[in-house]
């Protein structure tokens, strides 16, 4: 995983780009939101925001085991590139 | 050959010598999983063998398993850089680092197996006033509770590590360090073969390739696990499956304040003598080197972490360009040094920086884990105190600032100040 594709950008260095924490589910509360962590060796959803670049917050969804990623979208959608 | 495990002495390789082959034999010896255990560890690195050698040793519990999915030490325990120190600065961590600096030395005594434990010093250096006022607080903080702690002016640090040439021109000119000279290195695979060594002797059964798959309870307590070999009945269950705690917490229903990063790390090609101490060395803005250079000559580095959830064990170019960049830096003589090899390790990485050890659900579970990057140098300390807590059921003072439930209460150790993400550059 050397690069991510931003909805805006298209296909950027993996640098210019901060990973947050993975998704909460809707229904979790504020320390879980805050606190914890959603695990998973097989499919992570993530947050990420395009730092070095539009500044956009990115919905990412990865398989960490291979480094695969499997989809990227705006937060609440839209600005598809 | 059978008999008892020789112990290791100037005698023993004395008699080997006279005996030929055949002499020495497994440090461990393939045992047949039993249907039931006290204790099952699942996890055969540096704190699954330690909590395991210390439950047998201490606590007097004959009937002990260390289950693991692969090979001994394939995990973190023979990925990292080796580095022992105690230089923490809140009164809940160095204590506990400090003890185990001090099992450290006494290792290779208690184990009978020489781990090498090489006090060579580890260097912080400090590029600006605000780093060496940081220093100081860090420094004052360990010496008031008797740990070494030295902070050095740049001629003191000229003294120390000449082969640093501190006053060259740099980018970022070093002002000073805070050095521990206890800490140092320890040779990271003897620290897993010397506890399974010690373990098997005490009667630890080491389960190699199997893998726990699930957990069987009954009546809100848990009654053993499901493994790849079939179902084990255990008494207690401990898990110490670092790199791996989160899909623990996802196998129990319990979500942890947990992500897994990897740490990168690298050795260059083995050369002469050059670098007596560990340098940690945290440039402004982009990025973080440790240097040390291991006994057979390899200049062992590492730096941040990766910065998001992954368990591929491979690590980014850029941070690998990074750290090699920092290292270069800061001696630049290395410059035409080439890099050997480079790996990563899974770190289970805690909301606060510090690890968790505790009951995780069922009142006969056990987890110990989330030691971020400092696990490998954490080993004696949490095996001795770990084997406590699941021996007894109570929790040790050493250890009693790692439970679960701080994240709830606001108790947190948070020694970065960094809120709660495991990882801000």
């Amino acid at each position: 995983m050397t690069r991510l594709v931003c909805p805006f950008c298209g296909p950027r260095h993996l640098r210019e780009f901060e990973f947050h924490k993975t998704v909460a589910a809707a229904d979790a509360g504020a320390f879980a939101r805050v606190y914890e962590r959603v695990a998973s060796t097989e499919l992570s959803v993530e947050h990420w925001q395009h730092v070095g670049g539009c500044r956009g917050w990115l919905e990412v969804r990865r398989n960490p085991s291979t480094g695969d990623v499997l989809e990227i979208h705006l937060v609440g959608g839209g600005g598809e590139a | 050959m059978s008999g008892p495990e020789p112990r290791y002495s100037a005698w023993s390789l004395l008699r080997a010598r006279l005996a030929g082959d055949g002499y020495w034999r497994p440090l461990w010896t393939g045992r047949k999983l039993r249907d039931a255990y006290d204790v099952v560890v699942v996890g055969a690195g540096g704190h699954g063998l330690a909590t395991a050698f210390h439950l047998a040793r201490d606590h007097g519990i004959k009937r002990v398993a260390v289950l693991e999915k692969r090979l001994v030490g394939y995990g973190n325990v023979g990925r990292n850089t080796t580095i022992v120190r105690s230089n923490y600065l809140l009164p809940e961590n160095h204590y506990f680092y400090e003890d185990s600096l001090r099992r450290w030395e006494t290792l290779s005594r208690d184990l009978n197996y020489n781990v090498m434990y090489s006090p060579r010093g580890v260097v912080d250096l400090a590029l600006s006033d605000d780093d060496m006022s940081g220093a100081a607080r860090r420094g004052n903080a360990m010496r008031l509770a008797g740990i070494d702690a030295e902070l050095l002016d740049l001629a003191a640090l000229e003294r120390f590590c000449p082969e640093l040439e501190p006053r060259r021109e740099r980018r970022f000119p070093i002002v000073g360090a805070l050095l521990q000279r206890r800490g140092g290195t320890v040779r990271h695979d003897a620290v897993a073969w010397g506890y399974a060594r010690a373990a098997s002797a005490l009667g630890v059964d080491i389960i190699e390739d199997c893998e726990v798959t699930g957990v069987r309870t009954a009546a809100g307590t848990a009654s053993g696990v499901e493994t790849n070999r079939g179902y084990v009945r255990a008494d207690r269950i401990l898990f110490a499956t670092a790199g791996h705690t989160g899909m623990i917490g996802t196998m129990l229903g319990v979500p942890l304040p947990i992500e897994t990063h990897l740490l990168q790390a690298m050795v260059s090609e083995p050369i002469k003598p050059l670098l007596h101490t560990v340098l940690v060395y945290v440039f402004p803005g982009h990025g973080e080197t440790y240097i040390t250079q291991s006994d057979r000559g390899g200049l062992v580095m590492g730096g941040h972490l990766d910065g998001f959830p992954s368990y591929t064990r491979e690590g980014r170019w850029d941070r690998l360009e990074e750290v090699v960049e920092g290292a270069v830096e800061l001696l630049p003589q290395i410059g035409a040094v080439k890099i050997l090899r480079q790996w990563a390790g899974t770190n289970d990485m805690t909301m606060d920086g510090s690890p968790i050890v505790d009951r995780l659900r069922y009142d006969n579970v056990f987890v110990n884990a989330g030691w971020c990057y400092g696990g490998f140098k954490t080993i004696p300390a949490s095996g001795a105190a770990c084997a406590s807590l699941v021996a007894t059921g109570t929790t040790p003072d050493l250890i009693r600032g790692f439970r679960l439930s701080r994240f709830a209460t606001g108790h947190l150790l948070d020694e970065r100040g960094g809120g709660p993400f495991p990882v801000r550059l």
